[in-house]
């Protein structure tokens, strides 16, 4: 199987986020980068795939040019080989223009699988795989946690509201979004980082690849959330307490 | 020919809130543009939804039949309702951002050069749509350009529904044309996960019990609490280790690393071994009769107090509010 | 006088035909020795070099072979009476160099002692007193073999061990025999015979059986890595520890070979003692077996047949067997290269373990715990931050600078350095030393940790670095040698020790003070007077534990201020001190954790101390890990600790300290209390270093 995975570098999941001076985006001075947790559990499941049916992994990613240390890291992990379309003004572009990049270059090609994480931890979309499947005119699914391959194409497990799961058919070559937490993650070794120096990474140049769009959704403004996370302490007698508890839980948890 | 159209998801009697919040979120822009409020959803006229509107009722209802489109798949709706809105040519178009419009909108807006702008939690006059980005550490304003139909889902309980009001909607037959050929996916019917393995990693709503409880007899009155709000029962280490509670309940470094939409820790004071295990939870309650434990810190609500008395008085209360 | 004592009888002459015969037995001896010895020989030849292997400075390994081989001193101190009655058999030995070598000359006329004159004389009587010390000595181990059987010698009696007995019986018989008969009887040619027979006998045995010490054991002692737990490095991009046959070093086949089977390793092995598989004594001998069966040139794994992975990841590296070692086997060096084997390679599945390394992977600290949080204690304990002027950087490491006790320990130590006017500052920003990942075998993370650390370090121009944690210590002053030139660091006991006469002396706490209102008892102190570490831990209450911070009190109590009563000043706190596994046995630092001890209440000791002290059980990357099988290794030692009666436990390191928490919170009943060093200094500090929040 020729499996494409489709990752991003996003800033590390813990880092505290500060608005730039210009106030149209964060200050990325002094961020750490990581690879977005659900594109690792699709680089998992791709690998988990590879290692079943035996075939290809390539990691696909768009960005500047630390997106590199990330993509070294997937192919640390297992990866064959990979594409790093180089593009500095990956922020210019909306959902629909990012996914045109992916598009072009994993319609070269021609694989039999693409997935990627289901959203990101940056901006949370949750739609650029999705798009990409449009581009390409290949059938997709969402929110997968499992994979097997048919005599027909893929079987695979989707998440649904409220604990709910179904299983879809479709034929392959077909894209899936994969959400977190259906494999247990593999560590980085150092077995993996010395073979992985040996492995292709070719790079694109995005403009050449898709000429910059002027995009239909534009960001305006960005802002720190008015109120921060505090705890707010419930007073009262036990009934009272739990009356408010309830409130809480139903209108602002939302669990109720 | 331009409006606004309010696509609503039919999930069963009572169950169609979110698609109630989607049609007061159109309300807000029908105020800020002044453009009608039309709504569709898949389904014969006599689909409930159509009769369960609140607020003053849309001009116009589509109901969108065809036998293909009887089981959700994203090829069959994204087809359907990219006809309907050619037939109808909306400048807006809007929806809850559930998990299946998750699934073919963004396919859908595609297939018009759009891109959706999904999650929102607020529209103001421009109109800007809010967002979320950085797992909700960064609101960001977002504003559709050009003159293509702009795709907008709105976020769970961001905006609160009407109350009826008077007036009714003319309901329209929509009969798209779907080949079957244009359907690639078979899904199966839904079903649970196993109920006998305990799997504490997935499960949204935990109830977990501490050394406060000091009796094992008194965990009955937690479990009392986890039924009524149907959680699942974790402890902290000590329990498990005193045998009280088996160990695949148990949950932090030793344990299970768990991430709910509600953790509810009762008499937990919060070593940081379990600290470590509910970190990813969405919302962390704490009810415990020392007001400097550990827990409160990281807790988003906190009660002071003794859990022989709360935690009864809130299964009443919980128990009260699904009624 | 001496010249009418009994001398050594020998046969005068012998015949061609025995000299005959005695060649063709000493040929055949040196031929059936060599053809195992030349093999084992040869093993340990072919195998990989050592790298890192530096003869020099070689002070310290003739100090070591006088110590250990020659003295026989870590025989004798560890096991005192089988150590000694060894001890005599070796020193035996080799007295009788001389002897053996004139009895095999005297067949050829060539023997160059003789026993009618004074050396000879003297020189036979000094081999008797060896001859009969070795006979008693080596009956005695017999005895304990055979008859007493402690259970470290293992479960089936080696017979092959009790035939050795025998011929070293034989031998030292024979020659002690050979004073009460005369030169020309038959009775000594029969002597020298067995005699000889026995000599020859033994020759090729020593190869085929674990006495192979004999040879290898003093060049093993001598050739030792060089340090304690000496982790060497991997060489090259093939290198990932050790995988497979060809990843054995020649030390590591040298030491696999001079395995003595006498078990003390396991005998103080935590793992061992609480019901896991592990076998450090096991694991040798597995390579061993690995290198008889399939050689160095193998590409074998080594863990599979020959060692289980699951036991070699059951290891604290508290050491013990390493230290125990009378061979001079180099134990935590192979069991960390067997991990690094399996995690270098990816072979190593476990779910803590690999969340361990992912959350190492992309954040800052081994709880996964976002860094914010370590911000918002500096903060709140307003501790000084490090800006280059600063003499010392308190480096809090991720106990310090995120578990709840370990910040209360921090903020008290913090407190001590305000009032000696030390100067220090906190880094901003900290990662992980990489201790975890180091023990387990993770060579990509630690050295990713340890270039990061060091960059920062030399970046913020820090020269010196206190911290509370000797996980941090050993880190950051040995491991990190491997990437670049660490600051020096010392363990926050060796600062305190330094300043001991400059701190004020302590007042025995209130609960010593006759008639007073008890602190005991949960919530037993005021959270506004005491100097709060920090917004996540304020509650030692909880656990039914005394809190040792009751400053109200204390300043407050009637008779606190002028003279204390003679029977108040006798009735001083015990404090049992546990001394943690890389402070003690790692660093060799005893004495200083026990001075500041001394200063806070009456010092007394656990059954099992300084080098012998018996972990906690965190050590190894283990307190990261799942759950132990068998008895918990901190339920025991907190057992032992406790059993001593003593009020206080005191403890030098975060991790004992949350391990014995959890232990003694479990069994509530009477449990002392548990306080870091830095916290019985703290609570002696005046009222006014108070500091409020």
């Amino acid at each position: 199987m020729k499996i494409i995975v489709a990752i991003k570098q996003v800033p590390d999941r813990d880092a505290q986020v500060r608005i730039d001076a210009a106030g149209k985006w964060i200050d990325e001075s002094d961020l750490q980068y990581a690879l977005n947790e659900p594109d690792a559990y699709a680089l998992e499941e791709a690998l988990q795939l590879k290692e079943k049916h035996d075939g290809e992994v390539i990691v696909l990613s768009a960005g500047p040019e630390r997106v590199g240390t990330t993509i070294r890291e997937a192919l640390a992990k297992g990866a064959d080989r990979a594409i790093h379309i180089l593009s500095d003004d990956l922020g210019s572009r909306d959902a629909l223009g990012v996914a045109r990049l992916l598009a072009a270059a994993a319609r070269q090609e021609n694989p039999d699988l693409i997935l990627t994480g289901l959203q990101s931890e940056d901006l949370g979309l949750g739609q650029t795989g999705v798009i990409v499947a449009e581009l390409l005119g290949l059938p997709h699914a969402t929110l997968i946690l499992h994979v097997e391959k048919t005599d027909t194409g893929i079987e695979v497990k989707r998440e649904l509201e409220e604990g709910w799961f179904q299983t879809i058919q479709l034929p392959t070559p077909a894209v899936l979004t994969i959400q977190s937490g259906g494999n247990k993650l593999r560590y980085a070794t150092l077995m993996g980082i010395k073979r992985a120096r040996t492995k292709e990474v070719r790079q694109l140049l995005a403009a050449d690849l898709v000429p910059v769009a002027s995009p239909v959704v534009t960001l305006e403004h960005i802002a720190l959330p008015s109120k921060k996370k505090s705890t707010q302490m419930l007073t009262g007698t036990p009934k009272e307490t739990a009356a408010a508890l309830v409130e809480k839980l139903r209108f602002e948890v939302r669990v109720l | 020919m331009s409006g606004i159209l309010v696509v609503q998801e039919e999930r069963g009697l009572g169950r169609n809130r979110f698609s109630q919040e989607a049609l007061a979120a159109g309300r807000v822009i029908a105020s800020l543009t002044g453009l009608p409020l039309e709504t569709a959803v898949v389904g014969d006229k006599n689909t409930p939804i159509l009769a369960e509107t609140s607020g003053a009722p849309p001009s116009a209802a589509y109901a969108v039949e065809h036998p293909l489109l009887n089981i959700y798949t994203s090829d069959g709706y994204a087809l359907a309702f990219e006809q309907l809105i050619r037939k109808l040519n909306p400048a807006y178009i809007l929806l809850p951002h559930s998990y299946q419009v998750r699934d073919f909108v963004p396919r859908l807006a595609a297939r018009f050069n759009q891109v959706l702008i999904g999650d929102v939690s607020a529209i103001e006059s421009g109109p800007l749509f809010t967002c979320q980005l950085f797992q909700g550490k960064l609101n960001a304003r977002y504003r559709h350009q050009g003159d293509g139909p702009c795709f907008i889902s709105i976020q769970a309980g961001a905006f609160r529904p009407d109350l009826p009001a008077a007036g009714t909607t003319t309901i329209h037959p929509f009969v798209p044309d779907i080949a079957p050929e244009a359907i690639r996916t078979r899904p199966s019917e839904p079903f649970r996960a196993a109920a006998q393995t305990i799997d504490l990693g997935s499960a949204q709503l935990i109830v977990s019990v501490g050394r406060g409880i000091k009796e094992q007899e008194n965990i009955s009155l937690v479990q009392e609490l986890a039924t009524a709000l149907g959680a699942e029962l974790a402890a902290s280490r000590p329990i498990c280790d005193n045998g009280w509670l088996p160990m695949e309940r148990q949950v932090g470094s030793s344990g299970q690393t768990v991430a709910p939409k509600l953790y509810l820790a009762v008499g937990i004071s919060g070593a940081i071994q379990h600290l470590v295990g509910i970190k990813a939870s969405q919302c962390i309650v704490a009810i415990n009769k020392d007001p400097d434990a550990p827990i409160f810190e990281v807790a988003d609500y906190g009660i002071v107090g003794d859990l022989m008395e709360v935690v009864p008085a809130l299964t009443e209360e919980v128990k009260a509010a699904k009624q | 006088m001496l010249f009418s004592l009994p001398t050594l009888a020998e046969p005068q002459h012998f015949s061609i035909a025995e000299r005959f015969l005695f060649t063709v037995l000493v040929l055949a001896s040196a031929w059936a020795f060599w053809h195992r010895f030349g093999v084992v020989l040869n093993k340990i030849l072919k195998s990989k070099k050592d790298p890192s292997f530096h003869l020099f400075p070689i002070g310290k390994r003739i100090r070591d072979f006088v110590w250990e081989v020659l003295l026989q001193a870590k025989v004798i101190r560890e096991r005192p009476l089988a150590g000694l009655a060894h001890a005599l058999v070796f020193w035996a030995f080799c007295a009788f160099a001389l002897v053996t070598f004139n009895h095999c000359a005297t067949i050829f006329g060539l023997a160059f002692l003789d026993p009618s004159g004074p050396i000879g004389r003297f020189y036979f009587y000094f081999a008797a007193i060896f001859a009969f010390a070795c006979a008693a000595g080596i009956l005695g181990l017999f005895i304990r073999r055979f008859l007493v059987r402690p259970k470290w010698l293992g479960e089936q009696l080696s017979w092959e061990s009790g035939f050795i007995a025998l011929l070293i019986f034989a031998l030292m018989a024979t020659y002690l025999a050979s004073f009460f008969v005369t030169d020309a009887s038959i009775s000594v040619r029969a002597l020298w015979w067995i005699h000889t027979l026995a000599l020859f006998i033994f020759l090729p045995i020593i190869p085929h059986t674990k006495h192979l010490h004999l040879l290898l054991s003093p060049f093993t002692v001598f050739l030792s890595r060089g340090g304690f737990s000496q982790i060497p490095p991997l060489l090259g991009d093939e290198d990932f520890g050790l995988v497979a046959g060809v990843d054995l070093t020649q030390i590591v086949s040298l030491q696999a070979y001079s395995c003595v089977e006498c078990g003390r390793c396991t005998e103080h092995c935590p793992a061992n003692n609480t019901g896991k598989i592990l076998n450090p004594k096991e694991i040798i001998l597995g390579v061993r077996s690995f290198l008889n069966d399939l050689g160095p040139a193998s590409d074998q794994p080594l863990l599979g047949k020959y060692n289980s992975q699951e036991a070699v990841f059951q290891c604290t590296t508290c050491g013990a067997c390493e230290f125990q070692c009378p061979v001079g086997i180099e134990h935590l060096p192979i069991l960390i290269g067997l991990r690094r084997g399996a995690v270098n390679t990816g072979a190593w599945e476990d779910d803590h373990g690999a969340k361990l390394f992912l959350n190492l992977e992309r954040g800052s600290n081994a709880l996964g715990i976002n860094p914010a949080e370590r911000d918002k204690f500096i903060e709140r304990q307003q501790l000084p931050l490090f800006d280059g002027t600063q003499e010392y950087c308190l480096w809090l490491g991720c106990m310090g600078g995120f578990d709840p006790k370990g910040r209360e320990i921090v903020a008290d130590f913090a407190l001590i350095m305000n009032y000696l006017g030390a100067s220090y500052g906190v880094l901003r920003k900290e990662k992980c030393t990489g201790d975890p990942v180091r023990r387990l075998g993770n060579d990509l993370l630690f050295q990713q940790l340890a270039e990061a650390n060091l960059e920062a370090l030399a970046q913020n121009k820090v020269k010196k670095i206190v911290t509370i944690c000797p996980h941090c210590v050993r880190t950051i002053q040995e491991d990190w040698k491997e990437y670049g030139t660490p600051p020096e660091v010392e363990h926050h006991s060796e600062f305190l020790a330094r300043f001991a006469d400059k701190l004020p002396p302590q007042k025995p706490q209130p609960d010593q003070l006759p008639a007073q209102n008890s602190s005991e008892g949960a919530g037993g102190f005021n959270p506004l007077e005491r100097p709060n570490a920090s917004n996540w831990a304020s509650a030692p209450g909880t656990e039914g534990l005394v809190s040792g911070h009751d400053f109200s009190r204390a300043e407050g109590a009637p008779s606190s201020t002028g003279a204390l009563a003679p029977e108040v000043l006798a009735s001083r706190e015990t404090i049992v001190f546990h001394d943690p596994c890389y402070l003690g046995r790692y660093r060799n630092v005893y004495q200083e954790p026990r001075t500041v001890v001394s200063l806070a209440g009456e010092l007394i000791e656990a059954p099992r101390n300084h080098e012998r002290s018996f972990c906690c059980g965190a050590g190894g990357g283990l307190s990261f890990l799942g759950e132990e099988t068998g008895e918990r290794v901190s339920q025991v030692r907190a057992a032992e600790l406790t059993a001593t009666g003593a009020k206080t436990i005191a403890t030098a390191c975060p991790f004992c300290n949350s391990m014995f928490r959890d232990a003694l919170a479990s069994n509530s009943e009477g449990a002392p209390q548990l306080l870091d060093i830095a916290q019985l200094t703290a609570r002696s500090l005046p009222a006014a270093n108070t500091r409020t929040r």
